[in-house]
């Protein structure tokens, strides 16, 4: 008997790479809006009866959305603010700062196009130095960012630099809430979204630390399993996805890819810590890491989830996710991270590191 | 060893209304492949840098349709055995790097990077790194954009246009060898951008469950003096950059600069006192092209000859933050005419 599988490789760089230099994470900051909006109150208020059974289907109980004043410019620069809050550097340090939100919403603007929104940022923290420039890659948004400063540090072109995401993308639930009527409706991955900002330092480390393994690869023949355009309905976005289409996807061809990033890393699934993937919905998760670890003969010791308070915060999962597990201080020195990202493209990214100093910044004894 | 452009090419709009922004960049990238002799599945990576699309979709990546498109890394099905993939750290390696059959190819990551007008320098940069590091060995640079549907005429302040650029890594001491970027922050309201939601007219109160309530609009506000002020900015950016890489501005062979309108290439290129015949003057057609500005003036340096001759060229660009970015070409065994 034989299956099939993608031969899609990352495009990755290890530490085995040969740069000069290694790059770790310093820091990670976020910022939540502070009102919540419970998976009740929302399905209430959908145009139609819709019986869909959010909750039990997905895991989220709530997420946060913004009040009067928030958009992704306020979240992204909270977030900011707030890793530089957990970090040893200044504001005055970092030398590169990526804006990776999809959402750019900013003053009048419900999608701010130019300037970018990376250059409202530095000026807002004060890191007027800063190359700056915005990239655009779905939910995959902020480990493509750190992807790119990565290779900057280990050649050694700057030695400090920062990604920031904020998302303001709670509008999109709120149109699909007005059109949804059944659980198959393409909108249904909407009802999922929670607004939320993060940020992450990434800096210059000893040859051989840090970032073990980051990779990427864009498997193109599902670009259109997921897209998003300005929405008719009211101001932002509205989102079709092909759901069941893209959870096969990512067990099928997401499999080799992690196989591919573990062996780099010259280490095996069970010895990875924290598995972080993207935070779509906790059924999907256990369902693609129950096949992960039944294909694979191994686990990871924890799998993440957040799903149940902040609902998929899009490009930013991946850091709420890690910035809680530091500030609960259950992330602790030593153990090895793996970020999995799972976009539309559909991107799929991966990072593997070793937690080290970074729990300094988050009140850790030792 | 340094980045190598391997084939640059850019193309104007044909003027029809239904010119969209993936058509023009999956047109410039499949004529700058057939120009380098090289295959889409080739590259490694592929960065879309075009701002102004028909529909203004937020995601995916405009790359990732773009990738899809052109046929870059198109999937492939492998036959393995069912059940467990036992592999893992060295015996992957190994397989993979001992004749498993796809050593050394990797698939394609694509993304978009927004930086205006200097977006175009910005994705040579993290490419040229990328080759540096030996991560990727192709690297493709696309852009495009067409007119935002504004309603101000006044306002179109482009031409449809697409791009594409491929580079590699090459022994030699040619290639782009020195990237600066700055930003003068006091001219960001010079030009903006962005969606505003408009109610339809006669629609009150909640709107009904149903399209057509109103729309995104875009609005693209363009202040006078933009250019003149960009001129500015480049030439301050500009002679910093050069004392950084230890050069005069006499020691530039050739500039290509964008954007190519008037008000700025005159303005720069008489405060940098640079002579005309030292200009890679982007041709009428792709004059008023945004994104694709510096590549189309690459592809002017190069299709003149000038940049074959050239032992340094200095590629800018200026836009919107007001945002410069800067880009060395070197190639110290060109023979001046």
């Amino acid at each position: 008997m034989t299956e099939t599988r993608n031969e899609h490789r990352l495009t990755m760089e290890s530490a085995a790479s040969g740069n000069p230099w290694g790059c770790r994470i310093d820091s990670v900051g976020v910022k939540l809006p502070a009102r919540r909006l419970t998976t009740r109150d929302l399905m209430s208020k959908t145009s139609h009866d819709t019986h869909i059974q959010l909750e039990r289907l997905t895991g989220i109980h709530e997420r946060r959305v913004v009040g009067p004043g928030e958009n992704s410019f306020t979240l992204a620069t909270g977030a900011a603010r707030d890793c530089l809050a957990h970090s040893q550097h200044q504001a005055s340090d970092i030398e590169m700062l990526v804006s990776a939100s999809i959402t750019r919403s900013r003053g009048h603007f419900a999608q701010s196009f130019e300037p970018s929104l990376s250059l409202f940022v530095k000026q807002a923290i004060g890191a007027t130095q800063a190359a700056n420039f915005d990239i655009s890659n779905a939910c995959a948004g902020m480990l493509t960012g750190v992807f790119i400063l990565q290779d900057f540090i280990a050649r050694g072109e700057i030695s400090c630099g920062m990604v920031v995401s904020g998302e303001y993308i709670s509008h999109l639930s709120w149109n699909a809430a007005r059109q949804i009527r059944s659980v198959f409706s393409k909108q249904l991955a909407s009802l999922t979204l929670g607004d939320a900002g993060a940020a992450v330092i990434v800096e210059r480390a000893p040859r051989g630390t840090g970032i073990d393994v980051i990779g990427f690869t864009t498997l193109a023949e599902h670009s259109r399993l997921c897209l998003a355009y300005p929405s008719s309905l009211g101001p932002g976005a509205q989102m079709y996805t092909e759901s069941r289409k893209l959870h096969r996807v990512a067990i099928e061809d997401m499999l080799p890819l992690v196989v591919e990033a573990i062996g780099e890393a010259g280490i095996s699934l069970s010895d990875i810590d924290y598995l972080i993937p993207h935070q779509t919905s906790a059924r999907a998760i256990r369902a693609a890491t129950g096949e992960f670890v039944r294909r694979l003969g191994a686990r990871p010791k924890h799998v993440v989830l957040n799903l149940e308070e902040y609902g998929n915060t899009s490009s930013t999962t991946l850091f709420v996710a890690l910035h809680k597990y530091l500030e609960e201080q259950r992330i602790r020195k030593g153990d090895r991270v793996m970020l999995l990202a799972l976009a539309s493209g559909i991107e799929i990214g991966t990072a593997i590191f070793t937690v080290d100093n970074l729990v300094d910044g988050y009140g850790h004894a030792h | 060893m340094g980045t190598h452009i391997e084939a640059v090419w850019a193309q104007a709009g044909n003027g029809s209304r239904r010119a969209t922004a993936r058509g023009l960049a999956d047109a410039a990238a499949r004529n700058c492949f057939a120009l380098a002799g090289r295959r889409p599945g080739d590259i490694d990576m592929l960065i879309n840098v075009g701002m102004y699309r028909e529909d203004s979709m937020g995601e995916p990546a405009l790359a990732a349709l773009i990738q899809q498109d052109i046929g870059a890394s198109p999937a492939r099905r492998l036959a393995g055995p069912a059940g467990r993939i036992g592999l893992f750290g060295r015996e992957w390696r190994g397989q993979r790097d001992g004749g498993g059959g796809q050593a050394g190819h990797a698939g394609t990551f694509s993304f978009d990077l927004l930086n205006g007008a200097c977006g175009a320098i910005s994705a040579i940069q993290i490419e040229s790194g990328l080759l540096k590091s030996g991560v990727i060995r192709l690297g493709a640079v696309v852009s495009s954009d067409v007119q935002p549907d504004v309603k101000d005429p006044g306002a179109a302040f482009l031409r449809p246009a697409g791009g594409a650029l491929l580079l590699g890594w090459r022994d030699g001491p040619a290639g782009f060898t020195d990237f600066g970027t700055e930003t003068f922050p006091e001219y960001q309201d010079l030009f903006t951008s962005g969606l505003v939601w408009r109610r339809r007219p006669g629609i009150h109160g909640i709107p009904a469950p149903r399209l057509g309530t109103g729309r995104n609009e875009m609005i693209v506000t363009v202040k006078p003096g933009y250019h003149a002020r960009l001129a500015d900015c480049a030439e301050e950016a500009a002679r910093r950059f050069l004392r950084r890489v230890g050069l005069a501005v006499e020691d530039i062979d050739l500039l290509a600069p964008a954007p190519a309108d008037p008000d700025f290439i005159d303005r720069l290129r008489a405060r940098l006192h640079v002579p005309g015949d030292k200009v890679a003057y982007t041709p009428e057609d792709l004059a008023a092209a945004y994104t694709t500005g510096p590549i189309a003036a690459l592809q002017a340096a190069r299709k003149s000859g000038r940049l074959a001759e050239a032992r340094t060229t200095l590629l800018l660009a200026a836009g919107p933050g007001a945002t410069v970015a800067l880009a060395l070409y070197r190639q110290p065994d060109a023979e001046p005419k």
